[in-house]
């Protein structure tokens, strides 16, 4: 092919930093959006299941006004469409503090956390229901027998989704990119630019991609085993 | 775990294999297919753009349609029709070297760094990076950026200058010209830096041009060329010849006038040395 391969690029100059800045980026922006998807993923996929129709009603919008509308237009709906809202104060605060950033992680941790509520939602009822009742019968208030009974063992059920989960958070963090927010994806392209190499950019974006997901696949798979509830699922099948 | 590794081997070699086992020349193929698969934007008036009436049209279409397509024609001696995919500053080298497109028709600045990877045609048009700012900003052009929020096309050369010339201002680089004009609109930027064609033209489909200027100096040269594959000297040989035969025969500024005439889509005439310098490229017959 009429196309020469030239892999130093990938080292020389500023591209190893780029990288790495973009690595840390989307680190930060995963991480930090994990967080806020995983507290809206099990507050809203509680409320999915609780005896109480009003706040069902209210989780229930949530999930399926977030999940079906693309990532990308939550992406503009949080740069273009929210700040014009906010008072002057706080968006000249945000101005001067990578409002992209921010804005791309309450787009990405909104978005997941819906789908991270259907999760919880599936690992809250697979659970018998004898196990909520016996739990209202101690005394427990329906509160208490959520947050000291429902909800850990819902969340050792759910590990292999939410790993799904979670890796697809990871990746979904490149679309951020279309606001701005100088991500991995976005460094690979900036190599691309600079060195008009965008083979060997977009080689290396897959690589650290890669490596990324499998880390977190495998660190799951080890959670998976240690919280496993004997009797209730399979012993971790990690490997 | 060794599975694994031989998965990625093949993909690898699967890879390797898709791309390195073409061995036709682009005449070749444009002869077998009777289709010239031309790469350009949707949205860089009036270069390459969708039109109010759905139409996808631009200079640089025109450029290929009327100029390049002539001499193709009698090279190939068949009418070859005109296939437009998009790219984007991103995707267009990969969309060459993987023959999804044979042609990059847009507004792609000619570098000596792009050049290791693709060849050029010649010049087409010339141009310079200059700021779209809203009226009575005191944005004035390179010289008054520092701090400010300055949005940029991802993959310019453009924002590789600003990068390097002045390290403070706080650069936003988006991914289209569209949504760098929105963050614009928005206020969430000072300025959008770009060829200054680009931004006359920008301006000139905004839904109220008064409101915007084109300021600054040029603080870039930005020679628009058509890109191809490398190596590929018969192919570059028509596209050049189609140019300069347009140059030397009126149509270059027939088609000019048709988009940049003062009852163009963006009025911006050309400067005679711009004008002197696409002749002299033009080499006797």
């Amino acid at each position: 092919m009429n196309y020469q391969f030239n892999w130093s690029v990938l080292w020389s100059g500023q591209t190893g930093g780029w990288l790495l800045q973009g690595l840390l980026t989307t680190l930060q922006i995963s991480l930090l959006g994990w967080l806020l998807a995983v507290a809206l993923g099990i507050v809203s996929g509680a409320l999915r299941t609780v005896p109480f129709p009003p706040l069902r009603w209210l989780a229930t919008f949530y999930v399926e006004f977030f999940r079906n509308v693309p990532l990308l237009v939550w992406m503009f709906f949080w740069y273009f469409g929210v700040p014009p809202l906010l008072p002057e104060a706080v968006r000249n605060w945000l101005f001067d503090h990578g409002v992209e950033f921010w804005a791309g992680l309450c787009a990405l941790g909104v978005y997941h956390g819906a789908r991270f509520s259907e999760v919880i939602r599936s690992g809250i009822q697979s659970i018998p229901k004898t196990q909520f009742e016996a739990a209202i019968s101690t005394g427990l208030t329906v509160a208490q027998s959520y947050r000291l009974i429902i909800i850990p063992i819902a969340l050792r059920l759910i590990v292999p989704p939410a790993t799904n989960e979670s890796l697809n958070l990871l990746k979904n963090s490149s679309v951020a990119l279309t606001i701005g927010v100088a991500e991995l994806t976005f460094q690979t392209r900036q190599i691309e630019t600079y060195t008009a190499k965008a083979f060997e950019a977009l080689a290396a974006g897959t690589i650290v991609y890669l490596i990324l997901c499998l880390s977190i696949a495998a660190l799951m798979a080890r959670v998976e085993k240690r919280f496993a509830i004997p009797g209730m699922i399979a012993q971790g099948t990690g490997d | 775990m060794k599975n694994f590794i031989w998965l990625c081997a093949v993909i690898v070699a699967l890879a390797a294999g898709a791309t390195s086992a073409r061995g036709q020349s682009t005449l070749e193929k444009i002869d077998k297919s009777g289709v010239l698969v031309i790469g350009t934007r949707t949205g860089s008036p009036p270069f390459a753009y969708v039109n109010k009436n759905n139409e996808w049209v631009g200079f640089s279409i025109d450029l290929v349609e009327q100029a390049i397509i002539p001499v193709l024609n009698k090279k190939l001696n068949k009418t070859i029709k005109v296939e437009k995919k998009e790219s984007a500053p991103a995707t267009r080298i990969p969309l060459l070297t993987s023959n999804a497109v044979d042609l990059i028709a847009e507004t792609m600045t000619d570098t000596q760094a792009r050049r290791d990877s693709v060849d050029f045609s010649i010049t087409f048009f010339a141009t310079g990076a200059q700021f779209l700012v809203r009226k009575g900003s005191p944005i004035k052009g390179i010289q008054t950026i520092a701090n400010r929020r300055i949005a940029a096309q991802q993959g310019s050369t453009n924002a590789k200058i600003v990068r390097e010339r002045v390290p403070n201002a706080k650069l936003v680089e988006f991914p289209d010209q569209p949504a760098a004009f929105q963050a614009l609109a928005q206020k969430q930027v000072d300025a959008y830096t770009n060829d200054g064609i680009q931004l006359a033209g920008l301006r000139a489909k905004a839904p109220k041009p008064d409101e915007w200027a084109v300021v600054g100096e040029f603080f870039s040269y930005e020679p628009y060329g058509m890109a191809m594959r490398r190596n590929d000297s018969d192919f570059r040989q028509v596209v050049n010849v189609g140019l300069m035969d347009a140059i030397s025969s009126g149509l270059y500024l027939t088609i000019y006038d048709k988009w940049f005439g003062i009852k163009g889509e963006v009025p911006y005439l050309l400067a005679p040395e711009t004008k002197r310098f696409l002749e002299m490229q033009v080499v006797p017959k």
